[in-house]
């Protein structure tokens, strides 16, 4: 009897070993981290030096900035896109459903640093297709990757390329989820597929969505491979994000403790915007 | 200097080094050599040359980018000695950075005989590269600032280079030159704070005091050297561009100069091949007359992972390539590298009128400035004081965030202390 019941355990030792060393053990100790002086050598216990530091730091300020505008901007387009590519997918008159279903959530497949390079290559100003494309427009070519506005729009657009299918394909999955009789019943009472769509579809979306939104704000708050892979950071701090500056700190410049402090920043962001989430959109309104 | 040292593949021919020398064979094995772009190139090109005296050693010489070398060098010492090369090239300014942090993770260098050496090189490249008695890596290239400018376009503005002797001058010289051509005088942009490093370096300051102990970003050389970027900027005798933008304007004859280290030469040469004799240099600018025109930006080192297998042969080779004569001329010749060796500068190359130059010999009136350097140095922090500095550099010049230069570097200093632990000195 008792041997029964530790079995089951130690077939999950291995993954618990790895969890414990790899996932927990860090979690906590740069806690500990994150109010030691890690500047120089040895490391010294002195609580106020990386909170302190990270209030009035120009940089973190910057990168705190240039992170809220991705999110504000950045998600809700997203999310959008992904919505109406949802009911795109998931309306009967489309042929070839799992063709285009793989296809829009092909680029969360692509490994980051590929995609990253290819996406510097079609952006360079030069002899980029983009800018190509925008010369046979008539319109004026765009300096992407040197100039700060330019450089930030690029960002926005490669994250929404990446994760619009991928947040298409759990959106669909709700809509899947909605029973066809409720639609069939408005249609009888007359409503157009406009107002089946706000009446039926966004309702009961609601939670899916809330789902997309929460996921998508917490890969903002951590974006780090395009800013670095692409801009890296640049031009001047333009698309220095805080995933970009907490890399510097902790693996440029070494000083763990200051990056520690930043990454736990991090995760109280993501920790206040969920509950914000949950609490405004996360009742329901009946 | 992080930019890549462009290569000037004007003239690639093997590096000639043909002087009978005595075969060693006692020396045997494989070493790996790390380096990047032109650096990797010109190693290359010592390789045949170094077997003829040592047959039985083979060198591999890998070329990664400036960037992936020092991120690599700095993940290998920080997993131990991980997977880093024999020979491992190094850029001055950010080298002490290996020695603090990982103490234990390069040799020491005078086992092997580096402590001969100590005179052969000019002190200002020692001071990054060695720790006390211990020397830690090999002084290469350097990088002494000259101005360089277009003969024709002086000309055709009534210019002469004799009359500019200040910074100021230089200022008025632009706006007389910028009224007649249109072209500017010098070129910087704000992802790099160089030329403010060589106006502070020229005025005797830096980042850190010589000692690496204290901040000294806010004392007077160091804000003079802001106030002076700040005039360039305002005159408009400035071209805000990035490194491919410049040469463009070179091309377009719009820029009529550059405030560098000598390494630009080669790439003046290799990107406007079409203005040949229309280039010339003379010394950087004073901060006031009789002042000092002479700085330095950029420049690296060789060193060797403790986790070598074999430090003798890698030694031999960075002795041959660095601390001989035909080595060091022959980068000179072929990749535009300035020699930090000073037996060097006797060499009859360095004396000789370069055809591009219109016949100036611009590697003398180059190299003739490596005596009056000031010290400076980068310490274990230069990344992040460079960040700061950058930072404040186009929030003092464009943003207007500060009164003036004082309160700029103020801040500037504030944020080091805050980066580095370090005291702001006199405070």
């Amino acid at each position: 009897m008792q041997r029964n019941r530790l079995i089951p355990y130690t077939f999950l030792v291995p993954y618990l070993a790895i969890f414990l060393i790899f996932w927990a053990w860090p979690i906590l100790y740069s806690v500990y981290l994150s109010f030691l002086d890690t500047r120089g050598f040895p490391w010294a216990l002195e609580p106020g030096v990386n909170w302190g530091r990270i209030w009035s730091d120009p940089f973190f300020r910057q990168a705190l900035r240039n992170t809220l505008i991705l999110l504000a901007v950045q998600v809700p387009v997203m999310l959008l896109l992904a919505t109406g590519l949802a009911v795109g997918l998931n309306s009967p008159l489309l042929k070839l459903k799992g063709f285009y279903r793989f296809a829009f959530f092909a680029p969360v497949v692509v490994g980051s640093v590929a995609y990253s390079a290819v996406f510097r290559l079609l952006f360079n100003t030069q002899n980029g297709a983009v800018n190509a494309a925008l010369a046979g427009l008539g319109l004026p070519r765009v300096d992407w990757l040197n100039t700060p506005v330019a450089a930030f729009v690029l960002i926005v657009l490669t994250v929404t390329w990446r994760w619009t299918g991928y947040n298409a394909i759990i959106i669909l999955a709700g809509l899947q989820n909605i029973p066809l009789e409720l639609y069939e019943a408005a249609k009888i009472d007359g409503a157009n597929p406009w107002q089946q769509f706000w009446g039926i579809t966004l309702p009961l979306l609601r939670p899916i969505l809330l789902f997309a939104l929460v996921l998508s704000v917490i890969g903002t708050l951590q974006l780090f491979t395009e800013p670095f892979l692409i801009t890296g950071g640049g031009p001047g701090n333009a698309t220095l994000t805080l995933g970009v500056y907490l890399y510097q700190q902790g693996f440029r410049s070494f000083n763990f403790g200051y990056a520690s402090a930043i990454g736990y920043a991090i995760a109280l962001l993501a920790v206040l915007f969920s509950a914000l989430q949950l609490r405004f959109f996360g009742q329901d309104p009946s | 200097m992080r930019r890549p040292l462009i290569a000037s593949l004007f003239l690639l021919s093997s590096v000639a080094a043909p002087l009978a020398a005595a075969q060693n064979t006692d020396l045997s094995g494989e070493i790996t050599v790390t380096a990047w772009d032109v650096a990797a190139e010109a190693l290359q090109g010592v390789v045949a040359g170094f077997n003829e005296e040592y047959p039985n050693v083979q060198v591999t010489v890998e070329n990664l980018g400036n960037q992936q070398v020092y991120d690599r060098g700095l993940a290998g010492c920080a997993a131990g000695g991980a997977d880093l090369p024999d020979v491992y090239a190094v850029e001055n300014n950010e080298a002490e950075v290996f020695w603090n942090r990982f103490p234990g993770c390069f040799t020491d260098l005078t086992t092997l005989g580096a402590g001969d050496l100590r005179a052969e090189f000019p002190d200002f490249k020692w001071t990054e590269l060695s720790l006390g008695e211990q020397i830690f890596a090999i002084p290469w290239d350097s990088g002494p600032v000259v101005t360089f400018y277009r003969r024709d376009l002086y000309e055709q503005a009534g210019i002469s280079p004799d009359d500019i002797e200040t910074w100021d001058d230089f200022i008025a010289a632009g706006q007389t030159l910028d009224e007649a051509t249109g072209a500017k005088m010098l070129w910087f942009d704000f992802t790099d704070d160089g030329v403010w490093r060589e106006l502070a370096n020229q005025n005797g300051c830096f980042y850190f005091d010589d000692a690496g102990e204290a901040i000294t970003v806010n004392q007077p050389g160091c804000v003079s050297a802001m106030e002076t970027m700040k005039k360039l900027y305002d005159s408009g005798v400035a071209e805000i561009v990035d490194w491919n933008g410049a040469i463009q304007a070179i091309k377009n004859n719009t820029l009529a100069g550059a405030v560098f280290g000598g390494w630009y030469v080669g790439t003046i040469q290799s990107s406007a091949p079409e203005q040949e004799g229309n280039w010339g240099v003379y010394p950087m600018p004073a901060s006031e007359a009789g002042g000092v025109r002479a700085a330095n930006l950029g420049g690296s080192a060789l060193a060797i992972p403790a986790s070598s297998d074999n430090p003798e042969a890698a030694m031999a080779f960075i002795t041959y390539a660095l601390a001989s004569t035909q080595g060091q001329v022959g980068m000179l010749e072929n990749f535009g590298l300035v020699p930090s060796y000073l037996p060097a500068l006797d060499d009859p190359y360095v004396q000789e009128g370069v055809a591009y130059w219109g016949d100036q010999p611009i590697w003398q009136d180059i190299l003739a400035t490596l005596g009056e350097i000031p010290q400076a140095r980068g310490t274990q922090y230069f990344q992040e004081a460079r960040q700061i500095v950058t930072n404040t550099l186009s929030q003092y010049l464009t943003e207007g965030a500060y009164d003036s230069a004082q309160a700029a570097m103020d801040d500037a200093a504030q944020q080091i202390a805050g980066a580095t632990g370090l005291p702001v000195a006199g405070q």
